[in-house]
C-alpha cells in the first residue's frame, strides 16, 4: 500500500515534468517575445507547425534529428511571417497572430489529405520518435532514476534552457537591448539601439523554440501527428507570459502549474473520467490562477483609526 | 580677422531653416557658441528653441543652412554623428529606462562586455570615477525608477558625458527642479566650461539665465531676435526681446474678499503606492474668491494631496467635503460633477493624449454634457468651434483644432490642459505645477486666467514647486514637509528666506522636539 502511493506519486512527478516541457519550451520561446514589447499570439500556430513538420521531416530523412530540423524551420517560417507584418509592416500583433493561427490549423490538415490522403491523424511506422537518455549511475537507483532518467533530449533542454534564456536577458547586451526594446523604445533609438531588428531577432529565437515544442509533442512520447495535436497549449504560454512579464523564474513556476494541470487531466481520464470534462482542466487551472493573482495584487484600502493615527505621532515627538 | 574669430567657436549654425509642413519653425537662423561659454537659448513657447538644438543634434535634418563645429563644416546626419562629434544632449523629457540601474542606463548602448556577458562590476566603478570627477553625486547601482526627478536629471548628465560631450546641450534643465537642486546644476555647468567645455542652455527662467550665462540669444517665431552678453542686461529687457512688449513681473493687484467655504478637508491622512503614510493630519479650508497655495520641496506629498483632492486616491483617514457634497474617497468623475477642475502636474500623464487631436483633448470629460452631444454622437461642428475660440484665447500656437498634440510645443501642451479645465465654469479649481515649462510671457497670461477665475469667484488650490509663482498669485501660503502642512504664511509680509526654512522642515523639528 504505502509502496504503491509512493510510486503514484513519483510516477506523476516525472508525467508532469514530461508534459511541462513543451510549455516551457514555446513559453521561453514567447518570453522574448513579451520582453521585446511584442504580445506574441501566434504561439499556439507556431508549434502546431513544428510538430506537423516535425513528423515530415522524420518519415524523409529517417531520423529525428531531421524532424526537429524540419519542425523547427517552418515555425521560424511562420515567426518570420509574423514578425514582417508586426515589426516592419506595423500590422496589429493580435490580428497577425490568430490570422497565422488559423492558417496552421488548415494548412496542417490540407497538408495531411494532400500528402497522405487521410483525415484526422498520421501514423505510420516510418516516423522515428526522439530517443530517451538514459543518465548514467542516476538510472538505476530507483526513485531517483525514475524521476532525473529517461526523459527525450528535449525535456533536458527545456529545463536547462530556464537558466541560459535568464543569462541572455539579464547579463548580455542582446537581452538588455531586447528588454530595453520592450520597455522605453524611445530610449532606446536615441543610443541608437536599433529596435526593430531587435523585436525581429526575439521573434526569430521565438520560432525556434516554439517548433522545438512542437516537435516534442508529435515525436517525444506519441509518435504521430494529429489534427490541431497543440491544443491550446500556446495559449496556456500566452497566459503564463502575462503573469509572468516574461521573467524566465516565473515562466516555469507558471508551466509546471499547468503541466501538471496536464499530467492530472491525463490520469483522470485513466481513471474513468468523461474526456470532455477532463479536458477542460487546464483551461479551469488558467482561469483560477489569472484571478488568484490579480486577486493578490489589486490595491489594498487601508483605512485607519483614530487610535492608529494618534500611536504613532506620540512616538515620533519623543524620539527626535 | 574673421579667420581666427570662427576658429572660436564650438558651433557655428548659418541660416537654418526648418519647416514642418506649413509651418516654419526656424527662419534663417545663425547662431554661434564660442568654446568654453555657457551659452543660453530663450524665447516664448514654441519660437523654435527645441527644433534648432534637434537640428544640431542630428534628431531633424534642415531644409537649409550650413553647421560648423570647432570650425569644421560638418553633416550631421544622426544623433550619433553628433555624438562623435563631442556633442551631448539632455531633452527636454528624459529618457531612461526605468527597470535598470543607474549604470546600466548611462552604459546603454555602450555596454563594457567580458567573455559575451555584460561587466557590471566595471561599469559600475566606471561610473564611481565618472561621478567623483564631475561633481554629480549618484549611486550607480540604485534603480532609476526609484530616483528623484533631480537624480534623473544628473544621469542624464552622466550619459552624456561617459560618451565623451565636450559640448553640451541641455534643454529646459531646471524646469523640474527645486532651488536648491537648480543652483547645484549651475555650479556643475560651470565647472565644466572651467574645464574647456561648452554649454548650450535652454530655460524660461530669465533669472537664472542671467545669473549664470555668459550669453544669450533671443528667438521669436523662429527667428534670431538678438545674442547679447549676459552682463548687461536685464530680466525686463530680456523678456520684452521675447514677447516684444512690456512683461509685469509684479505681485498681481486683487481685489474682493474670500466667501464661503467650498473645499474642507478635515484630518486627510494617506498611503502612497507602496502602503508608507504619505499624508499625516492635513487640514484645509479654501473659499470663494480664494487662493490658497501649497509650497514645497517636490515629494513631500503634494502628489498625494493632489490626486487624493482629485478623486484619484482614496485616503486613509479623514473627511473631504466639496459644495457640500462628502467626496472622501469617491472617484473622480463624482468629485468633477460636484465642481472639480483640475489641472495635473505632469501633463504627458495625465494631462493630454498626445496622440489625439487638440479638438479631442479639449472635448475630453465632456463628451456626455448636451453642449457636445447630442443623441449619443458628438457634435464635432460645436467641438471645432469650442477648440478654435479656446486656441485664440490662450494662444495656443498651432496649426488648428484638429493638429495632434504631438506636434505642439511642450509649453503649448501646458496650454491645451489649461484650456480644456479653465473653461468648465467649475467652481473649484486643483492646479498644479501650472506654468511648467512654460515662457514668460504666457506664464504672464496663465496668472492673469487665474486672477480672472479668483475674481469670478473660483476657489482655487495652487500647487507649485515655484516659490515666486506662490508669491505672487496666494492669498494664503501653506507650506508641506514630509507629508504634513508645517506653516501658515502670510504671502504679502513673508520673506523667500523665511519660506525656504518651513520648506526644508525647521519649523517642524521645532514643534516636534518641544
Ligand atoms: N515634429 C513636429 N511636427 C510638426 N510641428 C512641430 C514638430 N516639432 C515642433 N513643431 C512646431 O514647431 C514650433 C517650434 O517648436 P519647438 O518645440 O522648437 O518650440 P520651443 O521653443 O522648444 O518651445 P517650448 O518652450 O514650449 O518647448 C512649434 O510651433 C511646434 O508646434
Ligand atoms: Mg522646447
Amino acid at each position: 500500500m504505502e509502496i504503491l502511493t509512493q510510486v503514484f506519486t513519483i510516477s506523476l512527478i516525472a508525467a508532469i515534468l514530461r508534459t511541462t516541457a513543451p510549455i516551457l519550451l514555446v513559453a521561453l520561446g514567447g518570453a522574448f517575445t513579451t520582453k521585446a514589447g511584442i504580445f506574441n499570439i501566434g504561439l499556439e500556430g507556431q508549434m502546431l507547425m513544428g510538430a506537423f513538420f516535425g513528423v515530415l521531416g522524420s518519415m524523409w530523412t529517417g531520423s529525428a534529428l531531421g524532424g526537429l530540423v524540419f519542425g523547427v524551420t517552418a515555425s521560424v517560417l511562420m515567426a518570420v511571417i509574423f514578425s514582417v507584418f508586426v515589426v516592419t509592416l506595423r500590422a496589429n500583433e493580435v490580428v497577425v497572430g490568430l490570422a497565422l493561427n488559423i492558417m496552421a490549423g488548415g494548412l496542417t490538415i490540407s497538408l495531411t489529405k494532400a500528402i497522405f490522403g487521410v483525415r484526422g491523424s498520421i501514423v505510420n511506422p516510418a516516423i522515428v520518435g526522439m530517443p530517451r537518455i538514459h543518465v548514467p549511475l542516476i538510472h538505476d537507483i530507483r526513485p531517483l532514476g525514475q524521476i532525473l532518467s529517461g526523459y527525450t533530449p528535449l525535456v533536458y533542454t527545456a529545463f536547462a534552457l530556464v537558466f541560459l534564456v535568464w543569462v541572455i536577458l539579464f547579463r548580455t547586451r542582446l537581452g538588455l537591448y531586447i528588454r530595453v526594446t520592450g520597455e522605453k523604445p524611445e530610449a532606446a533609438q536615441s543610443l541608437g539601439i536599433r529596435t526593430a531588428r531587435m523585436q525581429h531577432i526575439a521573434s526569430l529565437i521565438c520560432g525556434v523554440l516554439a517548433g522545438a515544442a512542437g516537435v516534442h509533442l508529435s515525436l517525444g512520447y506519441i509518435v504521430m501527428f494529429a489534427e490541431n495535436m497543440s491544443s491550446g497549449r500556446g495559449f496556456m504560454a500566452v497566459a503564463v507570459l502575462i503573469f509572468s512579464g516574461g521573467d524566465p523564474v516565473k515562466v516555469l513556476l507558471g508551466c509546471l502549474l499547468f503541466g501538471f494541470a496536464d499530467a492530472a487531466s491525463l490520469r483522470l481520464q485513466t481513471m474513468g473520467v468523461s474526456s470532455y470534462l477532463v479536458l477542460m482542466v487546464p483551461f479551469v487551472v488558467s482561469v483560477s490562477a489569472l484571478f488568484l493573482l490579480s486577486w493578490r495584487q489589486r490595491p489594498k484600502i487601508i483605512r485607519e483609526t483614530l487610535q492608529h493615527l494618534t500611536a504613532p505621532v506620540v512616538a515620533k515627538g519623543q524620539g527626535s | 580677422m574673421a579667420a581666427d574669430i570662427a576658429a572660436d567657436f564650438a558651433i557655428e549654425m548659418i541660416g537654418i531653416t526648418k519647416r514642418f509642413g506649413p509651418l516654419t519653425a526656424n527662419r534663417d537662423v545663425s547662431f554661434a557658441v564660442r568654446k568654453g561659454e555657457i551659452h543660453a537659448l530663450v524665447g516664448e513657447n514654441g519660437a523654435g528653441k527645441t527644433t534648432l538644438m534637434n537640428v544640431l543634434f542630428g534628431m531633424h535634418l534642415p531644409d537649409s543652412g550650413q553647421i560648423k563645429v570647432n570650425g569644421a563644416q560638418v553633416e550631421i546626419t544622426s544623433p550619433q554623428v553628433a555624438i562623435g562629434l563631442g556633442l551631448g544632449m539632455v531633452h527636454q523629457h528624459f529618457k531612461l529606462v526605468p527597470s535598470l540601474t543607474v549604470a546600466e542606463n548611462i552604459f546603454l548602448g555602450m555596454e563594457i562586455v567580458r567573455g559575451g556577458l555584460i561587466d557590471s562590476a566595471s561599469q559600475v566603478a566606471a561610473v564611481r570615477a565618472l561621478s567623483a570627477s564631475s561633481g554629480l553625486a549618484v549611486d550607480p547601482t540604485r534603480v532609476v525608477r526609484d530616483l528623484s526627478v533631480g537624480s534623473e536629471q544628473r544621469v542624464e548628465i552622466l550619459k552624456v558625458l561617459a560618451r565623451g560631450a565636450r559640448i553640451v546641450i541641455l534643454d529646459e534643465p531646471t524646469a523640474v527642479l527645486t532651488p536648491q537642486e537648480g543652483r547645484d546644476l549651475f555650479r556643475t555647468l560651470r565647472g565644466f566650461t572651467d574645464q574647456g567645455m561648452t554649454v548650450i542652455l535652454i530655460s524660461h527662467h530669465l533669472d537664472e539665465v542671467l545669473e549664470v550665462s555668459d550669453t544669450v540669444t533671443v528667438l521669436r517665431d523662429g527667428a534670431v531676435i538678438g545674442t547679447e552678453p549676459a552682463k548687461g542686461l536685464t530680466e525686463a529687457r530680456l523678456a520684452q526681446m521675447m514677447v516684444g512688449r512690456p512683461v509685469d513681473f509684479g505681485r498681481k493687484r486683487r481685489d474682493g474678499t474670500a466667501g464661503a467655504p467650498v473645499l474642507t478637508l478635515t484630518r486627510i491622512h494617506a498611503r502612497d503606492d507602496r502602503g508608507l503614510p504619505a499624508l499625516m493630519d492635513v487640514s484645509l479650508t479654501v473659499h470663494a474668491g480664494e487662493i490658497v497655495a501649497i509650497a514645497g520641496v517636490d515629494g513631500n506629498g503634494q502628489t498625494e494631496l493632489a490626486e487624493v483632492v482629485a478623486g484619484l486616491r482614496g485616503p486613509s483617514y479623514g473627511r473631504m467635503n466639496l459644495n457640500g457634497r462628502d467626496i472622501a474617497g469617491a472617484p473622480a468623475d463624482i468629485v468633477r460633477g460636484a465642481g472639480l477642475a483640475h489641472v495635473p502636474a505632469d501633463r504627458l500623464v495625465r494631462g493630454v493624449d498626445v496622440q489625439a487631436s487638440i479638438m479631442s483633448n479639449i472635448l475630453m470629460g465632456r463628451q456626455d454634457s448636451s453642449a457636445f452631444s447630442k443623441g449619443g454622437m458628438i457634435r464635432w461642428g460645436r467641438v471645432r468651434a469650442e477648440a478654435a475660440a479656446l486656441i485664440k484665447r490662450f494662444d495656443i500656437r498651432t496649426q488648428g483644432p484638429d493638429a495632434s498634440v504631438k506636434s505642439l510645443s511642450g509649453g503649448n501642451m501646458q496650454k491645451v490642459v489649461l484650456a480644456r479645465e479653465f473653461s468648465q465654469g467649475k467652481q473649484f479649481l486643483l492646479i498644479d505645477q501650472p506654468t511648467r515649462g512654460v515662457d514668460i510671457g504666457a506664464t504672464e497670461g496663465i496668472h492673469d486666467e487665474i486672477m480672472r477665475r479668483r475674481a469670478e469667484g473660483v476657489a482655487i488650490l495652487l500647487i507649485s514647486v515655484q516659490l515666486d509663482e506662490c508669491m505672487k498669485l496666494a492669498d494664503r501660503l501653506l507650506v508641506m514637509f514630509q507629508g504634513c502642512l508645517v506653516a501658515e504664511l502670510d504671502p504679502k509680509t513673508v520673506t523667500v528666506n523665511e519660506i525656504g526654512l518651513h520648506m526644508m522642515g525647521a519649523s517642524h523639528n521645532r514643534k516636534a522636539s518641544a
